[in-house]
This record gives structure tokens, sequence and C-alpha cells, in this order.
């Protein structure tokens, strides 16, 4: 039995493989928050009154506001907003601005997301639309002519500003109001750069698009913000990923994330989140404080939520769904893992508007080492939800006894016709799996990521295919030696 | 052991620690026309413990019954379920919050919990919050919760022998009940039921 408690021990401790730093000058803002940054922040990127009085308004009620403290997050450090910079870029060649700088292209290739288009093209790399992020602004990207010929508009939160600002206008903070929570305000106030996404009437997106996130310089947040907009009868498949390098302190990362799916539209949305975990005494790690929410506005409009969460010291992200179009349905498949000392708190909410509106939660929570690992979740369904249907399961799996993991789950139905069910349980690999694994000559590891896989197929299989190998190569990994 | 409260009726203690080897049953009836609110919590400091906590609510009109129910498993080894089931109409609000903790190398555990309301009505509310708190890995533990409505099918079955529509709601409602109600003593029974 020792043996097999040696195994589990060592399953947590693999090396986070993403956590170098690249070298590259970069410009930075001063550190602190105040008015005066975020006009800074605004004028770097040229932005339109508009824009900087709505982060002006943003950072008005921000101070305002106090950081929530519900989440079952005991090792979330108090932050000092003043301690951060907001703003950090790589430097651009002043003689050639439009070529991606060569330690960039380095790091992403190290990283192995395609920036190059003509890899893809080539074959080496499957076709996927890529913008890639490092620190606060948007370096590359990908297919954005191809997509153009369809009337796709996919490209980096800033350029979407100069060229769409209309569109930009139209639904930026619809979603996710600005004074929706403490760090979406934070977000709101002194959001750097993300992605934009807008597939027109009837247009099925022909590649899947992605964003990948860097953090590198040391001192700095990330506050990107995604805006997808999927138009009537539009169709789209989104990826996102990233990693940062491995550090003593605690980075925060606040994203803020709106997706509008219109009516018969339907948009997929997948996450592996990858940020650096902190080390095996639990020091530094990002933090990862997010608010994603999708709005299914029209009539049989569709939204689907996959997360594969590995990273992150902390973790504190709900994505969810407001069914607000009849016959409207979403679905939100999860895998968390926490190792070490991490802590996740994280799980979903469907709010039920229209009719006959579904949706399914499919939560899967594994913790191991001395981490602790929380789904918490909300079904509502409103009075006119009629015929509104939920399911729920979360699962809990615990590896050694000195982790957590724990389920707080609110329902709140009042719609007489509708039917609301959640399931939860709780379990740990046991040893006659292992032993039964062992037997056959697997390998306690490789016995500990097949009954991992197992656990968490039903998620991964909803991943587009390359996303699921990595998640379950990221799964294994950082869960190598949990055995002890 | 066996407890009944009716709640309005009987008074119901705030917290109870169990240090006996024990099979303790409690019962918790909240009758229409009852507004309450129970928060009551629960120790298990011993192993060997059988705890069972049964609830039902039956909220016809425009009461407000929350239930707060809190069980902690301090140490191994014992067993513990919940099932709460309840019938909301009118304006009425439910709302049950139950909480099961398992305490640190506190092995072995088996803990279990139930919540199931059925929503008669437009402007009824039926809330829940069922939640589990688990720092040991060897333990048992599950959760469920349902809200819905009475079974249109069921209904149809009967009616389509001849029983009339409401004694056949009745029917439905009595065997949706009936896991809660069913070792209740005979007069206390008749008298639930004579309320649906």
């Amino acid at each position: 039995m020792a043996e097999e408690k040696d195994i589990l021990a060592a399953a947590v401790s693999k090396e986070y493989s993403e956590g170098f730093v690249t070298d590259i000058e970069q410009e930075f803002i001063p550190k602190g928050l105040n008015e005066d940054i975020i006009r800074l922040i605004s004028a770097k990127k040229d932005e339109p009154a508009w824009l900087l009085d709505f982060r002006l308004d943003a950072f008005r009620k921000w101070r305002q506001m106090t950081p929530p403290a519900w989440g079952h997050l005991s090792r979330l450090p108090k932050i000092d907003f003043q301690d951060i910079i907001y703003y950090a870029a790589p430097k651009k060649d002043e003689e050639r601005p439009k070529e991606i700088d060569p330690a960039l292209q380095e790091t992403f290739d190290k990283l192995g997301i395609p920036i190059r288009e003509r890899e893809v093209l080539a074959g080496v790399k499957s076709k996927v639309a890529v913008d890639a992020v490092f620190d606060s602004v948007s370096v590359s990207t990908t297919f954005r002519k191809t997509l153009a010929g369809m009337g796709i508009i996919f490209c980096s939160f800033s350029e979407a500003v100069r060229e769409h600002p209309d569109l930009v206008r139209k639904y930026l903070a619809t979603v996710v109001p600005v004074g929706d929570n403490f760090y979406a305000a934070l977000n709101s106030a002194v959001f750097s750069d993300g992605s934009f996404c807008y597939i027109p009437k009837g247009v099925k997106c022909p590649m899947d698009l992605s964003s990948y996130f860097r953090i590198n310089a040391s001192g700095t947040g990330q506050f990107e913000r995604t805006l997808i907009i999927a138009d009537e009868g539009a169709s789209v498949s989104y990826m996102e990923g990233c990693t940062a390098p491995m550090r003593d302190e605690n980075q925060l990362h606040a994203a803020v994330v709106e997706i509008i799916v219109e009516k018969d539209a339907d948009v997929r949305y997948s996450t592996v989140q990858n940020w650096y975990p902190g080390d095996a005494q639990g020091r530094g790690g990002i933090l990862n404080l997010v608010t994603k929410r999708g709005l299914c506005r029209g009539e049989n409009s569709h939204l689907s939520w996959t997360q594969v969460e590995t990273g992150s010291a902390i973790t504190w992200k709900y994505p969810s769904t407001v069914l607000m179009g009849d016959n409207s349905s979403s679905e939100f498949y999860s895998v968390a893992l926490t190792g070490n000392f991490q802590q996740a708190d994280t799980g979903t909410k469907m709010i039920h508007i229209g009719k006959n509106t579904r949706s399914r939660i499919v939560s899967k929570g594994i913790s191991a080492g001395h981490s602790e690992n929380s789904y918490r979740g909300l079904v509502r369904i409103n009075p006119g939800a009629v015929n509104a249907r939920n399911h729920s399961q979360c699962d809990s799996l615990l590896i050694g006894s000195e982790c957590g993991a724990h389920t707080f789950p609110v329902i709140r139905n009042s719609s007489p016709s509708a039917i609301v069910e959640h399931e939860a349980t709780t379990s740990r690999i046991s040893e006659d799996q292992l032993f039964y694994c062992n037997q056959r000559g697997i390998s306690p590891d490789d016995a500990v990521g097949l009954i991992v896989g197992g656990y968490a197929r039903e998620v991964l299989s909803r991943l587009p295919m390359e996303f699921a190998v990595e998640a379950q190569k990221l799964l294994s990994v950082n869960l190598e030696g949990s055995i002890g | 052991m066996d407890r009944i409260y009716r709640i309005g009726i009987d008074e119901v203690p705030r917290h109870l620690t169990l240090n006996e080897q024990e099979h303790l049953r409690l019962t918790f009836v909240v009758m229409p026309g009852i507004s309450a609110d129970i928060p009551f919590e629960i120790n298990i400091g011993r192993e060997g413990v059988n705890l069972e906590i049964l609830g039902l609510y039956l909220s016809p009109h425009s009461e407000q019954v929350h239930f707060k129910v809190t069980v902690r498993h301090l140490v191994g080894g014992s067993h513990s379920s919940q099932l709460f089931r309840g019938i909301v109409g009118g304006k009425a609000r439910a709302r049950f919050d139950g909480l099961v903790y398992v305490a640190k190398d506190a092995q072995k555990t088996e803990a279990f919990q139930e919540n199931h309301s059925i929503l008669l009505s437009e402007g009824a509310v039926a809330e829940t919050h069922p939640q589990l708190e688990i720092y040991a890995d060897d333990v048992k533990c599950s959760h469920g919760a349902t809200c819905g409505y009475l079974n249109p099918d069921e209904l149809f079955y009967l009616r389509s022998r001849g029983i009339p529509e409401k004694e056949a709601r009745k029917m439905q409602m009595i065997s949706f009940i009936s896991p809660v109600i069913g070792h209740l003593p005979e007069d206390l029974q008749q008298q639930i039921i004579s309320r649906l």
C-alpha cells in the first residue's frame, strides 16, 4: 500500500512546461490605477471618446464596489490594485511595424500556437484561425482575409474598435453590464486587448476560431475582453487557451467574455485553461478571476460551454447563459483539476426566461494534494419559462486525504411546468481500480491517467479534436505522482 | 429513536450533538397555513451513528417555509441521510438549505441528501441549496434535488380508469409524499392526507 501512496503523492508534482519567460523589450505604463492611468491606456490604444467615457464610468463604479468574498477560496490573497501594471506591450520595431518580432514568433512556436498562415495551409497544423494576445496587446491574427471574404470579422478588440465601432458600441457590455461585479467593473475600466468576432447572418464559420492568451511581463495583470456575436442562423466554434511564466508572485487575470447568440445561431465555446498554478508549496500562480456570459437572445439559439481548468492558483469563474429566446438551449461541460495548493471555485449559471428553454450541466471536479475544488452553480427558472428543463450532474473525485471537494448548487424554480433535476456524487480512485490496472501491467501513473480520463470523458469528448488531445495530456501530466 | 416535530406545535431543538452509537430518526412536518424558519444543526461526534432526517412541507397558499439543515460529520464511520419533500402552491415560497459537512479524516462516512418539490401554480417558488463540503476522500456522499409538477401521464392513467381528476391528483400527491410519511403514526398520516 505504501507504494501506491507514493505514487498518488508524486502525481501532482509534475513540472509546468509553459513556465518560461520571453526576453523581449517591452513598454510599460506606471504602476497603479487612477483616472490618469485609464486615460493613458485609452490614449495608447488611440480610442474614441465614447470608449474612454465607458472606461471612466466603469472605474467610478468599481471604486464604490468591494471584492466578492463568498467564494470558497481561503488562499485568495488581498490584492493591492495599486501595485499592478495595467498595460505592458512588446515594443514594435519602428522600421518594420508590420512584422512580428522573432522572439514573439519563437514564443508562440514553443507553445505550439500557429501564428503563421503558411504552416497551417501547408497542413502542418490543423486549420484554425488564431488571435494571439501577448500581455496587453494582440500580436497577430491569422486568416483574417479568408474569413473577411465570407463577411466574418475576426480581429483583436482594439482593431474592432477602430474598424467596426458601430458593432462594438452596439454590443459591448450588453451581456455583462459594467457594474455586474467587482472584477467585471475593473476589467471594463482597464481592459487591454482580446478578440472580437462577428459571424454575419446565415454564415457557418468554415474553421475554428481561437484566441491564445499569454502573460509574460512580471508585475502586470492581464485584462482581456472578448466579444463574440453570432447573427441569425450563424454558427461558430471558438477556442481559448492560456499560459504564463513561473513566478513567485501572484499575477491577476481578470477577463470578461460576452457572447451574443441570435435566432437559430449556434456557438460552441471551449477553453483549456492552463495558467501557471503555483509551485508545490503554493507560492505564486495566476489569480484567474473571470466573468463569462452568453445571451441566447433569439429563438432556437444554442450556446455550449466546454471548459478544462487545470491551471491557476485561484480560479473564480462561472460561464453562464441567459436563455431569453424561446426554445433556446445551452450546455455547460466542465472538468476542473486542482493539485498542490490550488483552489478553484467554478461552475455555471443557467437563467431560463424563454419558453421551452433547455439546459444541461455536467461538471467533473478532481482534487488532489492540498487543493480545494468547489462547484457553485445556479439554475433559475423564471415565472414565464413554460416547459423549461434542466438537468445538472456534478461529480467530485478526491485523490488523497488532504484535499477538499465541495458542491454548492442553487436551484430556484418559479415555473410550475418546469422540470429541474440536480445530482451530485463524491468518489475516489479506489485501491481495487489501481490494483486491477497494475496487475495488467499498467503503471500506477498511467492507471491514474486512465481512470481520470474515463471519469472526465463525457466532457473531453465535447472538445474540438486537438483540444481534446491536449486536455487529456494535461490531465495526466498534472496528476502524475498524485497517488500517495 | 424516532422523534417527530410538527412545526408550529412542537418545539424544535436548534443544535444536537450525537455522541452515542444510536439510530435516530427525525421527522419534520410543516402543515398547510404554517410559515416558519427552521434552522437545525446536528453534529455527529462518534462512529456508528445512523441518522435519518425526514421533512415534509405542504404550502398551498402564501406560506413561507425555510429549512436550514446542517449535518456535520466530525468523525468517520457514521451514516446520515436526509429526505425532504414538499408540495408548493398558491403564492407560497419554500426553501431548503442543506449542508453536509465531512471533516478531514472523517473517513468511511456515508451521507446522502435529497430534496424534491412539486410546484402546483404560477406564483409559487421552490428554492433549494443542497450543499456538500467534503474534506475526506474515503467517503460516500451524494445529493439529489428535483423540482417539477404532477405527471400528466399518471393523471391520465388514473382518469382513464374512472377516477375523478381531483381524487387522482390527490392520489398522485399521496404517492409523492409517502416516502416521508410512511412511518408516521396512523392518525398523523390521516391528518396530513386530509389536508392535501
